[in-house]
C-alpha cells in the first residue's frame, strides 16, 4: 500500500488525497506472463474510477496510455477473488521482457524475472520497487529463461 | 465450419424471455410497469438493455438516476458474463420469463465492474477474443487482422448481425490443415 499524497502539515487543507493501493501479482496461463492486478480507494473507502486511475498514471507513460487506454488499463474480475480490480494488460509483456532478458544473458547477469518485470510495469501504476529488491543474494534469484 | 452453420445460427439466435421490474425502493414519480424483452444469449446485459433503461427513467427524476445495474434474487448480475451464462448459472431451473430487478442506486462496487459506456463492453469483448486467440493461434490470427476487422466483429455482435460477425470470426475458428487443430482449445468453466 503506497500513499500517493504529499500534502505538508497535518490538518493542512490539501488538494491531493491519500489513496490506498492494493497490488496482486497473478500469472496468466493464456499469455504465459505475470499480470499486475490492483485496486485503489480513498481513505473513506470510495474506490477510484477508471478515469481517475488513468489520470494517476505517471506522466512518462501518459502518451502511451492515450494511444490505447482500453488496451492498457481496464477493470476486470479478479480470477480468484471474483471482485473488480484494475488490470495492466499483459499482451505486450513478452515483447519488452524478452529484450531485457536477452541483454542480461549477454552480460552474464543473473536475473530474477519477477523483479525485472515488476520494476518495469509497477511504476506505470504507482508501484515503485525499492532498489533493495535488485540486490537480492544470488541464491535468492533464479536464472530466467528467454523464449 | 459450413456444415455447422445451422448449429452456429441456433446458438447465435438463442433468446431468453425476460421480465424487468424496477427495484421497489427506487424513487418514482408514478408507478413503473414491468418491461418484457427477449434477451440474446450470446450478448451482454448492458449492451441490449437501452430500452429497459429508457422505460424506467421515464418515471424517475433525473437526480435519482445513477448507473444502472441488474440483480436476480438478491444477487447482482455480472454484466460482463454473457446473458446465456448468467441465466444458466442463476435461473436455469426456474420458470420463464426470467425475472430481473433493475437498480439505479447503490451500485455494488465490490461485486460488479462499472459500465459507463459501450466502449467498456467493446474492450471487454475484444479482450476475451484476443485471449482466446492467444490459446488457439498464439495470437497470430487476431494480430494480423486490421482494426476494421476487429470493429466488424464488435459491430456484428452489437447489431445482432450473424453474417457480418462470422465473416470475420470464421478466420479465428480456422487452423492450417497441416496442424491437427488449435494449439489449445479455449474454454471457461463457471460454477
Amino acid at each position: 500500500q503506497e500513499p500517493s499524497d504529499d500534502s505538508q502539515a497535518p490538518g493542512a487543507c490539501s488538494t491531493e488525497e491519500v489513496v490506498r493501493y492494493e497490488y496482486h501479482v497473478l500469472y496468466s496461463s493464456s499469455y504465459q506472463v505475470p499480470v499486475l492486478y490492483f485496486r485503489a480507494c480513498f481513505l473513506d473507502g470510495r474506490p477510484l474510477t477508471l478515469d481517475e486511475i488513468w489520470g494517476s498514471v505517471h506522466a512518462s507513460y501518459q502518451a502511451r496510455l492515450q494511444e490505447g487506454p482500453w488496451d492498457t488499463i481496464t477493470q476486470q474480475e479478479h480470477p480468484i477473488l471474483g471482485q473488480p480490480f484494475f488490470v495492466l494488460h499483459p499482451c505486450r509483456t513478452n515483447e519488452f521482457i524478452s529484450a531485457v532478458l536477452r541483454g542480461s544473458q549477454e552480460h552474464h547477469r543473473r536475473t530474477n524475472y519477477i523483479t525485472l518485470w515488476l520494476s518495469t510495469v509497477g511504476p506505470v501504476v504507482g508501484l515503485n520497487l525499492p532498489l533493495s529488491y535488485a540486490k537480492l543474494a544470488p541464491e535468492q534469484s533464479r536464472d530466467a529463461a528467454v523464449d | 465450419m459450413t456444415d455447422d452453420k445451422d448449429v452456429l445460427r441456433d446458438v447465435w439466435f438463442g433468446r431468453i424471455p425476460t421480465c424487468f421490474t424496477l427495484y421497489q425502493d427506487e424513487i418514482t414519480e408514478r408507478e413503473a410497469e414491468p418491461y418484457y424483452l427477449l434477451l440474446p444469449r450470446i450478448s451482454y446485459l448492458t449492451l441490449v438493455t437501452d430500452k429497459v433503461k429508457k422505460h424506467f427513467q421515464k418515471v424517475m427524476r433525473q437526480e435519482e438516476v445513477s448507473e444502472i445495474w441488474f440483480e436476480y434474487e438478491g444477487t447482482p448480475l455480472k454484466w460482463h458474463y454473457p446473458i446465456g451464462l448468467l441465466f444458466d448459472l442463476h435461473a436455469s431451473n426456474t420458470a420463464l420469463p426470467w425475472s430481473i430487478t433493475v437498480h439505479f442506486k447503490n451500485f455494488p462496487e465490490k461485486d460488479l465492474l462499472h459500465c459507463h459506456s459501450k466502449d467498456v463492453i467493446e474492450a471487454h469483448f475484444m479482450a476475451c477474443i484476443k485471449e482466446a486467440d492467444a490459446l488457439k493461434h498464439k495470437s497470430q490470427v487476431i494480430n494480423e487482422m486490421q482494426k476494421k476487422d476487429h470493429k466488424q466483429l464488435w459491430m456484428g455482435l452489437q447489431n445482432d448481425k450473424f453474417e457480418q460477425f462470422w465473416a470475420i470470426n470464421r478466420k479465428l475458428m480456422e487452423y492450417p490443415p497441416e496442424d491437427n487443430g488449435f494449439r489449445y482449445i479455449p474454454f471457461r468453466i463457471y460454477q
